[in-house]
């Protein structure tokens, strides 16, 4: 059957087209499909080597998805061991906690893509200690940027002990890039390590996680859709303003667009930068960030079509998401097959 | 920012006698349309893209700090075709001071870098005479100096001149190669095992006292000049959040002594120019 997106509209169709369209009931293409995205995520986050080097295939799995994300992971993890720590001991092990809770919840409301919560409901309420002095573990970002307008309420329920007066949110589907600002060469969420604990693993678990079917189907579309279009809004006429890729005519050191995504010929993605009203978005934050959502939709799409070999339980939470367009594929499935 | 300076390799150097005199390297200024010289329009080049993590095999994870990540395999490239085991790194310091990993930075396009135009029309003056001719050296004499080291562009046209003469595989391209990141490599690998091989190198920011001057490894040693183009060096590692005293990744002094050669080292970064350079 035909699985079409176009129930959360045009572009989120045009969006998942971004990558290419995969059959989650051929091995081969999972396989290509899945080693393609995770090779892009190494690339850009800086751990290829650690992902040619990790073994593809997992022992105790046969589902190719959950090796290929184990695969992923790993190697990420052995990129994090080969750094130097990008945050004290303390705020990392906050961190962890934070993320593993508001993912929790996250999962459970189907907004795993941005998790939100009131900081002083959370694991010391999102404060570390450094030298007695408590501090905010993330950065409040609640001013408007590239996934949103700004939001600063409701303000926390109790006093916070390192100050926060806004809720905490995480863009975690971007990760590392998790915060409408700050949006540099590298995602602020890639430091999130110590020696000891690597709340950044956790981030990019959630990346994983949405690739994965059954992930991918708990989460709302409709939130990763409007976030999508904000960022499409206030990235389009940065883009739009760069001259178009030419083989052979293209000039060094110079940024291109290339379909949606930017060319930074012979020059670095990580250096090169889109500067607008919203800040200055690095050429390659840009580049993944639009994939990371191009990828979200293209596993809908691929997921959807293999719905019926899908588990009982998985095909369950699909026919009754709070996600309408989610039901409306389901039955057309359903009548399909 | 910074300021650079290839002087003089003079005899040593084989190339004329003359100082490679750079001083710049104050790099941010994007790349702009070389100025003067009335000279055949030099052809487009487009060299071979950024190597990535696949084209080599030592270590893009540990001690790189803030280096871009896609810049990180040419850097590795560097160390591995010049086998100056520990120079990947170093040459990671010396781009974020010469270029900010721009690598089109150009000095001597912006009207205040006047004395980085002087210093590749002196280089040219003062050389030509000594060096097998330069296709485009009128260009080259007005350039400046550019690339991801900061190279001045006449010397970096005249790169490998000492060590295979007229065979030198840059003399017929015009001084924008220097943008192209593979040929500032290449340039820029060739210098640093100069500087190992001819002088005395102390340890690792020694080496970038030799960059900015060769003489301060000399007659300069130890004075405020060398103490401060060392200081700063510490600092920029200190920047971009590279350990100079990780001896896993740099040694304590770094050893040319492996150098395959000129025509290796080119074929190893740059492969081959287009066929009317050659």
């Amino acid at each position: 059957m035909t699985t079409d997106l176009r129930c959360y509209g045009d572009d989120i169709q045009q969006l998942a087209e971004l990558v290419p369209d995969f059959e989650l009931r051929s091995p081969m293409d999972v396989e290509s499909w899945y080693t393609r995205e995770w090779q892009a995520i190494a690339d850009t986050n800086g751990f290829a080597q650690q992902f040619a080097a990790v073994p593809r295939a997992v022992p105790t799995t046969t589902d190719r998805v959950t090796a290929m994300t184990l695969a992923g992971l790993t190697a990420f993890e052995h990129s994090l061991r080969a750094g130097r720590p990008g945050v004290p001991e303390s705020q990392a092990r906050v961190q962890s906690a934070v993320i593993q809770a508001m993912t929790g919840t996250g999962l459970e409301r189907g907004e795993l893509w941005r998790v939100t919560a009131d900081p002083t409901t959370l694991a010391t309420g999102a404060c570390y200690a450094d030298g007695g002095r408590p501090l905010r573990a993330f950065y409040p970002d609640t001013a408007p940027g590239y996934f949103g307008d700004g939001w600063s309420g409701p303000p926390p329920r109790a006093e916070s002990a390192c100050g926060w007066q806004t809720p905490l949110v995480l863009h975690l589907g971007t990760f590392p890039w998790v915060y409408s600002s700050r949006l540099g060469d590298v995602g602020p969420g890639a430091r999130w390590a110590s020696s000891a604990s690597q709340p950044a693993l956790e981030g990019l678990h959630v990346v994983a996680s949405l690739l994965e079917p059954a992930t991918n189907l708990r989460q709302d579309a409709r939130q990763v859709a409007a976030i999508y279009r904000h960022f499409a809004k206030h990235t389009a006429p940065l883009v739009a303003a760069l001259p178009s890729f030419q083989p052979g005519r293209a000039e060094a050191g110079r940024l291109y667009r290339r379909g949606r995504f930017l060319l930074a010929h012979q020059g670095s993605l990580h250096v090169a930068a889109l500067d607008g009203p919203r800040g200055r978005l690095a050429a390659s934050a840009y580049n993944y960030i639009l994939r990371r959502f191009a990828s979200f939709f293209a596993v809908r799409r691929a997921t959807l079509r293999a719905l019926t070999t899908l588990p009982a339980e998985v095909q369950r939470r699909a026919a009754t998401s709070a996600d309408p367009c989610l039901r409306q594929q389901v039955e057309g499935v359903a009548r399909a097959s | 920012m910074s300021r650079g300076v290839w002087i003089a390799l003079g005899a040593t150097a084989g190339i004329g006698g003359a100082l490679l005199f750079s001083r710049s390297a104050s790099a941010a200024s994007p790349a702009a349309p070389a100025a003067g010289a009335a000279q055949q329009t030099p052809p487009t080049i487009d060299l071979a893209p950024l190597p990535r993590a696949a084209d080599v095999s030592g270590d893009l994870a540990r001690n790189w700090g803030e280096t871009p990540v896609d810049l990180r395999p040419l850097f590795m490239l560097m160390e591995e075709t010049s086998r100056i085991v520990g120079a990947a790194r170093v040459f990671a310091v010396i781009a974020y001071r010469e270029s900010r990993f721009i690598t089109t930075a150009q000095n001597g396009n912006a009207a205040g870098e006047q004395d980085e135009r002087d210093s590749s029309r002196a280089a040219f003056a003062n050389s030509k005479g000594r060096n097998p001719p330069l296709r485009y050296g009128e260009l080259a004499a007005e350039f400046g100096s550019g690339g991801l080291f900061g190279l001045l562009a006449p010397y970096f046209l005249w790169t490998g001149v000492p060590e295979v003469g007229d065979k030198a595989p840059l003399l017929r391209a015009p001084p924008s190669l220097v943008f192209q990141p593979r040929a500032a490599a290449f340039g820029a690998a060739v210098y640093m095992q100069r500087l190992l091989k001819q002088y005395r190198v102390d340890d690792v920011p020694d080496i970038k006292a030799g960059w900015a001057n060769p003489g301060l490894l000399g007659k300069g040693r130890g004075g405020e000049t060398y103490q401060s183009v060392r200081n700063r060096f510490l600092e920029d590692a200190k920047t971009v959040g590279i350990d100079l005293a990780d001896v896993d990744t740099i040694p304590a002094k770094l050893d040319a002594s492996a150098w395959p050669g000129v025509p290796n080292v080119f074929a190893g970064l740059v492969g081959a120019l287009p066929k009317e350079l050659v």
